[in-house]
């Protein structure tokens, strides 16, 4: 039988690919005519002197090999923003190197014979190179500029990291709810619209070539125009997709209330981040006093915490181990609540943000073994393992490998090592544990697949793993405007232990409900919201 | 007319010359033909004189001015030039590639377009069929011609030819030859025609000079030349002529 319920699923959500197709398009369109305008003088100025051009290429060719969460980690340090300017300015960047290249080569690769024809009959320098080099060169040109926009069009699925829209916003969602539908939804127009943008730059350069006269006055020829315009008409579908919404229901957006202080909350991307952003933003939205302007799903630590320090979102929640190692660079601490002492005093005294209460759970590594075997051996320690850990075969994060606070440390504190270990990916980890492919995990302590697929943590009797108890992090401007939102968003203390947290990311990562209702279903089993939202 | 006086010129820096102390007059509707092995030094003696290269010493003037003190894309578009690999536009239609000198000095289009047509038409290629193609919808003769035309366009006394004929079959190259010879008496022109092939040389020129080693080894009329060549060079150049006449009357 064929599975037919895609089809309600993408009908339902037309007005979103409708408005993020057209931000994916403009995305790429600004990003490429930019380029374009960078590009060409960049390459005609390297063939022109030719000790620019190692400088111009190589400087191209270094932006290429950044990391595209790099790149946009350090755009937002040098801006100060998230959104729309640095995903358009790394996109630029990106499609210098394809543009640059293709120049400098088509104008050097144009006949000496020709070029010195042109000089002979007497065109100054400008006439050579518009008249003559650039129309043979174009050809080239214009296969640097089609890999520059199919590329972008790949990139810019990206740039939904920092916030700035387009398909990758239901990538990135599919990717952080493990949700192959929604993946699919932003992927699969995005391949449809890289070929369209390729046919259409093929088709504009076709109809600048010069026409043999057996392709006069044929029916081809009259295309000549419409093809030329195909690039344009496509930008054109984008500002049009991009600012109407015509599938839109009314009564959905906040324009009912204008003067309305506006609460920006942020989120990583994975589902734990989207279903406590949902549960911050619902307990804001539901004290009444404020809007909420949704930004979650942005692309890691680096970035949420750039947004933040730099104003651009007010609040995310973060963990308290990953503050002090990866932010504050600090070593381990094991001893939670000093642990949380030091990252409140070092964010509050050094970056102007404050810690709010924890919610209550620990999501730090877990070593996870199969119920089945805990029971068998009466394993419920770490330590338990010690006799047999070399007949166990491992499977690890490359991450938990690598990290000192992972399986190097691990080896050290209890003074065992595994029989053997693999590297694992996060989304199969559990899988392989269940089906008995490895015996011992490292899972996180509070993903739903560990009760969903019978597994079991040890206890960590050593105190090794450092504490990553999540809290919500807030700017300590917008607390000291609206002290309210202290106690608004300290309902949520202490409410979420490793079991509630394992169960909502369940319902999200393997039942496919939506983190906002997860989120909205819990709170009102609590009772914490006056309004209902439904 | 045309002078060089003890022109010479090194690609590197006077260490050897490619061409030296090399003085010639060339007068007003006469051609003359500069022949010589490779590396005598012809080409680069013909592109000194629009500046196509920079003589190291020497003057050369066009109508009594240094070429040396004019503008050099003025002097360029004031002589014609027919470049041995033909060099059209590949991008330009036949027209568009004769009327670009017309174009570049700022010709109304009517007149452009007026100028192309009868020179489309001296040339034998009627504009109705040919003007709107690209190069490539050309044969090599038909290629040439089309240069030969945009060499012409803007009306220019001076003709510089640099092999123009070289890479044609014989057969095309000897009609085209034979138009030259035409269009010559027709339209006045000085012509200075470099060629590597004594035939053509023979065919084409009022005067001729041999060139050897970036020297001049003696210039005059066919008749001057055979009748009291300079030394081996010229002597062996025409014997090669002689020898096949005398095979061709010996075998009839």
């Amino acid at each position: 039988m064929i599975d037919w319920s895609w089809v309600s699923f993408v009908a339902g959500r037309v007005p979103q690919l409708w408005v993020r197709t057209g931000e994916h398009i403009l995305l790429t369109g600004i990003s490429t005519g930019l380029a374009i305008c960078l590009a060409l003088p960049l390459g005609i100025l390297a063939s022109r002197y030719g000790w620019l051009r190692g400088p111009v290429l190589g400087a191209a060719g270094i932006l290429q090999t950044i990391p595209s969460l790099a790149m946009l980690a350090i755009l937002l340090a040098l801006m100060g923003k998230i959104g729309v300017l640095p995903a358009v300015t790394a996109l630029t960047l990106y499609a210098l190197l394809p543009i640059v290249r293709n120049t400098v080569t088509g104008l050097e690769g144009v006949s000496k014979e020709v070029m010195e024809a042109a000089r002979g009959i007497g065109m100054t320098d400008r006439q050579q190179l518009w008249m003559v080099r650039m129309p043979l060169a174009l050809p080239v040109i214009v296969a640097g500029i089609r890999t520059a926009a199919v590329v972008g069009v790949g990139i810019a699925t990206l740039v939904a990291f920092i916030g700035a829209g387009g398909l990758g916003e239901f990538i990135n969602r599919g990717l952080a709810l493990s949700n192959t539908r929604l993946i699919l939804l932003g992927a699969v127009p995005a391949g449809i619209l890289a070929l369209m943008v390729d046919f259409s730059l093929a088709a504009a350069l076709w109809s600048l070539q010069p026409m043999r006269i057996s392709e006069k006055r044929t029916f081809k020829a009259r295309l000549r125009f419409p093809a030329l315009a195909l690039p344009l008409l496509l930008l054109v579908v984008g500002l049009l997709f991009s600012f109407t919404e015509p599938f839109a229901q009314s009564g959905e957006t906040n324009a009912g209330k204008p003067d309305s202080v506006i609460i920006r909350v942020g989120s990583k991307n994975f589902s734990e981040q989207i279903i406590l952003g949902e549960m911050m933003a619902l307990m804001i939205e539901d004290d009444g006093k404020f809007v909420v302007e949704r930004r979650l799903n942005l692309g890691g630590t680096m970035i949420c915490h750039g947004a933040l320090a730099q104003g651009e979102i007010d609040l995310y929640p973060e963990y308290t181990g990953t503050a002090l190692t990866a932010i504050m660079k600090h070593k381990v601490m094991t001893d939670p609540d000093k642990a949380f002492r030091t990252v409140s005093r070092y964010y509050r005294e050094k970056l102007g943000l404050e810690w709010l209460q924890p919610f209550g759970f620990n999501n730090t590594y877990a070593v996870t073994v199969r119920k089945a075997d805990a029971k068998e051996h009466g394993w419920k320690k770490i330590s338990d393992l010690a006799d047999d850990a070399s007949e166990l075969r491992a499977g690890f994060t490359s991450e938990f490998s690598e990290r000192p606070d992972g399986y190097p440390g691990l080896r050290k504190a209890y003074g065992f090592d595994f029989g053997d270990v693999t590297d694992l990916d996060p989304s199969i980890m559990y899988q392989a544990a269940a089906h008995n492919q490895v015996d011992v995990i490292c899972a996180f302590a509070t993903d739903g697949r560990i009760p969903a697929y019978n597994l079991q943590v040890l206890e960590d009797d050593r105190n090794f793993f450092p504490p990553y108890y999540a809290a919500p992090v807030v700017r300590t401007a917008i607390l000291a405007r609206y002290p309210e939102l202290r106690a608004i968003l300290e309902r949520l203390g202490g409410l979420l232990d490793d079991p509630t947290m394992q169960r909502l990311n369940f319902q999200v990562d393997e039942e496919n409900l939506l983190p906002l209702e997860v989120a909205h279903q819990f709170l009102q089993r609590q009772g914490l919201l006056k309004t209902d939202h439904k | 007319m045309i002078v060089l006086d003890k022109i010479a010129k090194s690609f590197d820096q006077g260490v050897t010359y490619a061409v030296q102390d090399l003085s010639l007059e060339v007068s007003k509707g006469e051609t003359l033909v500069m022949i010589g092995s490779s590396g005598c030094g012809k080409t680069t003696t013909l592109k000194m004189i629009n500046r196509l290269i920079e003589p190291t010493g020497g003057v050369i003037s066009v109508d009594g001015r240094d070429v040396m003190e004019q503008d050099p894309v003025k002097l360029r578009r004031s002589v014609g030039y027919v470049f041995q690999g033909i060099g059209l536009f590949p991008h330009m239609t036949v027209s568009r590639n004769i009327e670009i000198v017309p174009k570049l000095l700022g010709w109304p289009a009517d007149r452009r377009r007026a100028r192309s047509e009868e020179l489309l038409d001296l040339v034998g290629l009627p504009a109705d069929r040919f003007a709107e193609r690209l190069p490539d919808e050309l044969s090599g003769g038909q290629q040439q011609r089309v240069g030969v035309c945009r060499a012409l366009a803007a009306d220019p006394d001076y003709l510089l030819m640099d092999e123009p004929f070289g890479a044609l079959d014989p057969v095309t190259r000897e009609v085209l030859q034979e138009e030259l010879l035409d269009l010559k008496r027709r339209l006045g022109k000085t012509i200075i025609f470099v060629t590597h092939d004594i035939f053509e040389a023979l065919t084409l020129a009022d005067r001729i000079a041999v060139l050897h080693g970036g020297r001049l080894e003696q210039v005059g009329t066919k008749d001057e030349l055979i009748g009291n060549p300079s030394g081996p060079v010229v002597r062996e150049l025409f014997d090669k002529p002689a020898r096949q006449l005398a095979a061709f009357s010996g075998a009839s």
